[in-house]
């Protein structure tokens, strides 16, 4: 323990006249009694010749010079001195992204870092940046422990992806010139191979919350149309965990459950399944995985709705045929140049960028996800996938192909093979509905089966959403954009039932980073909702296998004043024990309780 | 008021006794000294002249060829010596007041039972040792009796010895006499020796709770209310010690010169219940019935 004010101890010398004051002679205290004879027998009386007399100790001396030393110390002010992981100037980068809530790692997150604002002082200043979606400066220069913890206290982790680079922007903004400044990140850095793998942040440190349980979760939810015009659900289960897992998951319409389905699922398996609803345009869909709350519980919901179909227009690029300008004309479909179409046909050539759903028929390169591995001759269709609404009352048995690639795909949804080689597959690239031919269809016969007008209609639609057409929710963290009309405030409900109120005049909702539901509520000056929208979000998929890793980074020096200690005063303790001991010593003085004996009248 | 109504009948049904034989005026209900008019037969003594024909045993005549006459147990009234201290050592706490109520309580016992009562207290008035009125016997002289109890206010240092010695010389009546003091003071305990021979009686001993056991801290320098001799006292646990030790020896010196003297004797704290709990102990040690 060492002392800031040392010279205080000179007042310990008052220790003397203290002592003085009880060797010194008081001067007695007249008092009338009945009787002095039996004071007299007590043998005790004194003569006062001298002023001074021996010391004697007494208990009140004893807390009088405890209560000196006590005063003295409280001014001298005691301090102890301990090493903190902050600096001078410390700047917290906090990760909010959804794998931040796989097991225990935001709880470790919150102990640690409030753990580090209790360390916050005017000599060791905290600035808060959160590292979601949104990175954002929560507190800036603060020496203010409570501010600091309150700023911690406030963040949670959400639905989306952290944007670590971004946020370490801003933190470096916060650099301050007069005080070095040393970055901490509290992450669990993300999946591998960010770009922050070719920049080390320098002057950081990253603590690293790696927490990890077995999760199963939602990766994949969307609606898609029924040959009879309802609507159906497409599902896919991830499970991440090296364990086989089965679950059950609940569908609900309208928060009305309609539909409970049982799924099993192999260790690092996906299971996708398909399930009719009676669901129409405005409904909201949303499944939820039952039982026991896994890891990550964040993408153990999701929630899409249908909304109102759209005209579309579609564009054939590559050979083309007589077929496919016959579908097209025949379907309830416009056409439109290959730049402004809703829905492309590419018939061979190179594969373009997929910018919009798109149907690939035997092009040059597979798109991601799919692996050519050879060619087969002379192949004919031995299986269609059951109750696969495209293929609804189609019968492709006599469908034959000269030629059709030998591909390989994990994510891809094999409609329609020839024994095991896939020749029709739907899948989806850059979020966008693809429906992939292994074969040209002008080298098989499937132009001259009276299925391929209906099931080429079919693919259209599915391609367009069909009747129905799926809203795929933004990712949590994406802003809502705002209409809000003609001098409206706006008010939004989040899925956690909160409700934030916003400026007249706001365009972006940017608080969104929960999963669900936000409902957008317009109302006028009198306070009535004049306009009502709805605005989902969707957890990311990336972030639930809760992939970590130590980031790059260069710690700050050790000799270059990054280093920061902290000084704990004991002022407070010591006085808190002066008042105690004060207190002690005026109950003794004063008011201690004389146990009187018990003198019954009796016959002596 | 000295006494409450309801205790005053409760006392009303009770009556003081003493455990030996008195000598009073009139007649009444105690075994006297004297031999006298009542059917129970007490003794013999031989014939002279001048007595009564009728009480000449002469069955005892014809057999022995003695002139006896036959004597008889003589019962009279009890005269109660009542013995207030009121010196200025009493004039603590609430050792006066409980004194004047003691006081009242016996002379109210005596005069309910037809007792006479001679009510003295000391020190008197104008430099007299003592006062006292003239006896009592019936219950309507109680509101003289409280009167002249309740104006006695504190004065002087008593003079137990010389009420006793007034006392010893009133050899015309013989009873028990109850004193009431402190006994803080000079000789006082002594004056007992000459109260024994008065007739015996009671002692009540009357001391304040805070004398008993003071609460007093550091250096003082103490007063004698009735001397104004002072003595220098530091009160350390030891003295305080001491001083309990000094107050029981002082106690049972009271106690036991009473008890020398044939009396008995009561520790009375000078509290507000003190008549009570002394009615009960002297019930206990039948000197009331």
């Amino acid at each position: 323990m060492s002392f800031l004010a040392p010279a205080a101890f000179a007042l310990a010398a008052l220790a003397g006249p203290l002592i003085a004051l009880y060797m010194l002679r008081s001067r007695r205290s007249r008092m009338v009694v009945p009787s002095i004879i039996l004071w007299e027998q007590a043998g005790t009386s004194v003569s006062a010749a001298l002023p001074w007399q021996r010391l004697k100790m007494s208990p009140l001396l004893i807390l009088q010079l405890v209560v000196l030393g006590l005063f003295v110390l409280a001014l001298a002010r005691p301090f102890l001195a301990q090493q903190t992981e902050l600096g001078p100037h410390t700047v917290m980068v906090i990760d909010t992204s959804g794998s931040m809530a796989m097991a225990d790692r935001w709880n470790l997150l919150e102990e640690r870092a409030l753990s580090l604002a209790e360390d916050v002082s005017r000599e060791n200043i905290v600035s808060v940046v959160e590292a979601g979606p949104h990175p954002r400066v929560l507190t800036a220069f603060s020496s203010d422990p409570l501010v600091v913890a309150d700023s911690i206290s406030s963040l949670s982790p959400g639905g989306g992806i952290e944007r670590l680079d971004e946020a370490l922007r801003l933190a470096r903004g916060l650099e301050t010139p007069d005080r070095p400044t040393k970055m901490l990140v509290l992450s669990d850095g993300g999946p591998a191979g960010t770009a922050l793998e070719s920049e080390p942040i320098l002057n950081a440190d990253h603590i690293a919350f790696t927490d990890m349980a077995a999760n199963v979760g939602i990766s994949a939810f969307s609606t898609e149309p029924t040959a009879e015009g309802a609507t159906r659900i497409f599902l896919e289960l991830a499970n991440w965990s090296d364990q086989a897992a089965s679950r059950q998951v609940e569908v609900a319409v309208n928060d009305l459950v309609t539909v409970v389905v049982s799924v099993n699922m192999e260790p690092l398996g996906r299971s996708r399944q398909t399930i009719p609803l009676d669901a129409s345009p405005g409904d909201t869909i949303t499944a939820h995985l039952l039982g026991d709350v896994d890891g990550l519980a964040l993408d153990d919901t999701a929630t899409i709705s249908v909304s109102r179909p759209q005209a579309n227009t579609v564009a054939v690029v590559g050979e083309g045929s007589a077929f496919l300008t016959a579908l097209v004309d025949a379907a309830p479909f416009g056409w439109a140049g290959s730049e402004a179409s809703d829905l492309l046909i590419v018939d061979g050539g190179p594969l373009p960028d997929i910018d919009r759903p798109t149907w690939l028929i035997r092009p040059d390169a597979p798109p991601p996800g799919i692996t050519t591995v050879g060619t087969v001759q002379n192949v004919g269709v031995t299986f269609q996938q059951p109750g696969e609404p495209i293929l609804d009352q189609v019968d492709l048995s006599n469908v034959v192909v000269a030629e059709a690639q030998l591909v390989e795909s994990e994510s891809w949804f094999p409609m329609v093979r020839a024994g095991d080689v896939p020749l029709i597959l739907l899948g989806t690239v850059n979020e966008q509905r693809v429906v992939y031919f292994t074969f040209d269809i002008t080298h098989s016969n499937l132009p001259l089966q009276i299925a391929f007008p209906v099931m080429g209609t079919r693919i259209l639609e599915h391609l367009a959403g069909g009747g129905a057409l799926t809203v795929i929710p933004e990712l949590a963290g994406v802003p809502a954009v705002l209409s809000p009309p003609e001098g409206a405030r706006t008010r939004v409900i989040r899925p956690d039932g909160l409700v934030d109120e916003l400026a007249p005049g706001a365009s972006l909702y940017r608080a969104t980073e929960q999963v669900g539901r936000y409902v957008i509520e317009y109302v006028d000056a009198s306070g009535a909702s004049v306009a009502t929208e709805e605005v989902l979000r969707r957890f990311a998929p990336t972030e639930s296998a809760g992939d970590f890793h130590d980031l790059a980074v260069v710690a700050p020096p050790t000799d270059g004043g990054f280093s920061g200690e902290l000084v704990r005063e004991w002022v407070a303790w010591f006085l808190a024990a002066l008042l105690v001991f004060l207190a002690l010593e005026w109950w003794i003085g004063h008011r201690r309780p004389v146990k009187a004996r018990s003198t019954p009248v009796g016959s002596a | 008021m000295l006494l409450e109504a309801d205790f005053r009948a409760r006392l009303e049904r009770m009556a003081l006794r003493s455990h030996r034989r008195v000598r009073g005026v009139w007649a009444g209900g105690h075994a006297s000294t004297q031999r006298g008019e009542s059917l129970d037969f007490a003794d013999y003594r031989e014939y002279t002249p001048g007595d009564d024909f009728r009480r000449i045993d002469h069955t005892l005549w014809a057999r022995l060829g003695v002139v006896l006459v036959r004597l008889f147990e003589a019962e009279d009234e009890l005269p109660i010596r009542l013995v207030v201290d009121r010196s200025l050592s009493m004039d603590f706490g609430d050792k006066l007041r409980v004194a004047q109520r003691l006081a009242g309580m016996i002379g109210f016992l005596g005069l309910a039972a037809g007792d006479r009562v001679l009510p003295f207290r000391t020190p008197g008035d104008r430099g007299a040792p003592f006062d006292s009125r003239p006896a009592l016997r019936h219950l309507s002289s109680w509101p003289a009796l409280e009167e002249w109890l309740e104006v006695t206010p504190p004065a002087g240092e008593a003079h137990l010895a010389a009420t006793a010695r007034y006392l010893a010389g009133q050899g015309a009546t013989k009873g028990p006499a109850v004193i009431i003091s402190d006994f803080l003071g000079e000789g006082l305990i002594d004056s007992l020796d000459t109260f024994g021979v008065v007739g015996g009686g009671v002692v009540l001993h009357v001391l304040a709770p805070d004398e008993l056991d003071p609460v007093v801290s550091g250096d003082l320098r103490l007063v004698d209310a009735e001397t104004g001799q002072e003595v220098n006292v530091s009160t350390t646990p030891e003295t305080m010690k001491q001083y309990r030790a000094a107050v029981d020896g002082f106690v049972e010196s009271v106690a036991s010169r009473a008890r020398r003297n044939g009396m008995d004797c009561v520790l009375v704290p000078a509290v507000a219940e003190a008549h009570e709990l002394v009615l009960a102990e002297l019930s206990r040690i039948q000197l009331v019935r």
